[in-house]
């Protein structure tokens, strides 16, 4: 199965304490830090993703892989950012209103992160008016809104009618997701983009960003 | 039968419907509760802060509401925080929403020290105020139903669960389940007598029912497995309690998608179900099952019509109508009432009409008008 079989399988097992331990080691044995990121961490992740999807996994599962991807991105990170090059853009992000829910936020931020974004991660539960606070002083050029509950991704209309009653909507491209969270969803509320994960959450943003003139 | 625009003036007032459907028994027709926090504030135009502020203001707000929707029952203040704040919790208030934990108070195990967990609900913190309210809410309805009180009140507990996720922080609660799940057991265990006195005293003070709320135990949120070891015990706990020490009717909302634990969570001995955006003819046929076993003591469900969304959570499951309170059409919620009143009412359960989560801020007057008619038109028991 080789090194990044094994940290695939730590992650999708939430295995905190073995993880640093596996990355180090792959490092040694010459792999690159975008390498164990992409084959080894994020198959992990989406792994499971796919079996939270399957309700094969739950929250405290999906947040022990989590807290395994953090631990594994400290010593990580460094390495991906430097060979990333930075200045990919900038995003804010936040689980709206009345949803305390941040796992998947974080991880988007994390991967935005190394993809050489310049994250400004606002947590869960972010009132609408504080995010566009953000939009004002940041000038992102990607919003990323999360909700977890079935009953709060309705403020994410809201956000991006904040966003147009202040003006800014034009000049950014909003990401939405989570798990109740869907395409057709997106659509329906006048957002610009929407990803499955933490993962796929990176492509698009680029694409996104790549829609905006500066 | 004769339906008057007031409810003073009906035959059968909202307190015989309501608490007759609680109880398995059918009065005139269906009634309909849907846990109207905002439907009173935005009628009265008050922010849910001004009536934290003014509970004499809360008080109005349920009162009009319910003779301006003519729906079945009134609530006190209705969420999370008196206790929680009481037992050391620093709150935040936000000016229309209701409060929120503004910093955990448990991180570490040694944390569990700084909490008050013997709680008196006359004296701590906000607790009075929730009592106040109810004590006015009772005097107002008596008052306004000329000696009779014809609406009932139901009040709201915090299941162990819940409680402790609010004090921990959602995210570490659902680690700690993951780590450590003796220590879920002994926070559970720590928690669940501050919401039980704060039950019993909304009884005393006038509360004719109560619901209590789960909504970190769902299969949204953990494995059916972590559900029947761990959070369910502590539920029929919670629930036993309560009735044991105040004889009230219980509603459980199992908040979320509970399809796969439904079997489980209808032992917990409630009266009645608030279902969560679920499948109605699942969820009916579940309880007939389960009652027929002997393992629960269903008399009544509530819910059916989409607060927010109509969906569950796991994109999967068939709901009957793709609508909701704050996106459908008066006739889409009609039609929708229609198919739950079916359901429900053809399994010989009562039905009690609401939507699948609390009223949420912003849906139509003439879809809470919607549901009522619903009840009348579809829900007639002659």
């Amino acid at each position: 199965m080789g090194i990044l079989g094994d940290i695939k399988n730590a992650i999708f097992d939430g295995e905190e304490n073995k993880i640093v331990e596996l990355v180090k080691k792959a490092l040694d044995e010459g792999q690159t830090a975008s390498e164990i990121q992409d084959k080894g961490l994020v198959e992990g992740l989406r792994a499971t993703g796919d079996a939270f999807e399957r309700g094969e996994k739950f929250i405290p599962e999906m947040l022990l892989s989590s807290e395994a991807m953090k631990r594994a991105m400290v010593i990580l990170k460094p390495l991906l950012v430097e060979g990333a090059g930075g200045g990919f853009g900038k995003a804010v992000l936040a689980t709206v209103e009345g949803d305390v829910h941040d796992i998947g936020l974080e991880l988007v931020g994390t991967m935005l992160e190394t993809a050489g974004f310049e994250v400004r991660n606002m947590g869960a539960d972010v009132p609408t008016e504080d995010i566009v606070e953000a939009v004002k002083e940041d000038k992102p050029h990607i919003v990323g809104l999360s909700a977890l509950l079935s009953n709060t991704m309705d403020i994410m209309p809201d956000v991006i009618e904040a966003l147009a009653v202040a003006g800014l909507r034009d000049s950014v491209k909003v990401m939405v997701g989570g798990a109740p969270v869907k395409q057709d969803f997106a659509d329906e509320i006048g957002a610009d983009g929407w990803a499955y994960d933490a993962a796929s959450a990176v492509p698009k943003a680029k694409e996104l960003r790549a829609q905006l003139s500066d | 039968m004769t339906y008057y625009m007031y409810s003073n003036t009906q035959e059968v007032t909202p307190y015989e419907r309501m608490m007759g459907s609680l109880n398995g028994e059918k009065t005139d027709r269906v009634p309909v509760h849907f846990y109207p926090r905002w439907a009173a504030l935005e009628y009265i135009g008050a922010t849910f802060k001004q009536t934290w502020d003014d509970p004499d203001l809360y008080v109005k707000g349920q009162i009009l509401a319910q003779e301006r929707f003519q729906y079945d029952c009134v609530i006190d203040y209705d969420m999370m925080g008196p206790v929680e704040e009481a037992i050391g919790a620093k709150l935040k208030y936000p000016e229309n929403d209701v409060p929120q934990i503004a910093e955990p108070l448990i991180k570490t195990k040694e944390d569990m020290k700084k909490g008050k967990w013997k709680l008196d609900p006359r004296k701590d913190g906000n607790m009075p105020k929730v009592l106040y309210v109810v004590r006015r809410l009772k005097e107002e309805l008596i008052k306004r139903g000329r000696g009779t009180q014809h609406v009932p009140i139901m009040t709201w507990g915090s299941c162990p669960s819940r409680t402790v996720a609010c004090l921990t922080g959602f995210k570490e609660w659902f680690l700690i389940v993951a780590r450590d799940p003796d220590w879920a057991v002994e926070l559970m265990e720590l928690a669940l007598d501050g919401w039980l006195q704060m039950v019993i005293a909304a009884w005393e003070a006038g509360a004719d029912c109560v619901w209590v709320n789960d909504p970190v135990s769902s299969r949204d949120c953990i494995s059916r497995d972590h559900y029947e070891k761990l959070t369910q015990p502590y539920e029929r706990k919670f629930i036993e309690a309560i009735r044991r020490e105040t004889g009230m009717n219980i509603t459980m909302h199992p908040c979320g998608n509970w399809h796969d634990r439904l079997d489980l969570v209808y032992q917990n001995q409630a009266d009645c179900y608030f279902l969560g955006p679920m499948d109605i003819e699942l969820c009916t046929q579940k309880a007939v099952e389960t009652n027929e076993k002997g393992l629960s003591r269903i008399k009544a469900l509530n819910g059916g019509i989409g607060a927010a969304t109509p969906d569950t959570t796991d994109g999967q499951t068939k709901c009957s109508y793709a609508t909701t309170m704050k996106r459908g059409k008066p006739a889409e919620i009609e039609e929708n009432g229609r198919v739950v009143i079916e359901a429900v009412e053809n399994a010989d359960l009562r039905c009690i009409l609401g939507t699948n989560c609390w009223d949420v801020k912003g849906s139509s007057y003439a879809n809470r008008d919607a549901m009522v008619y619903a009840a009348r038109k579809y829900g007639q028991y002659q």
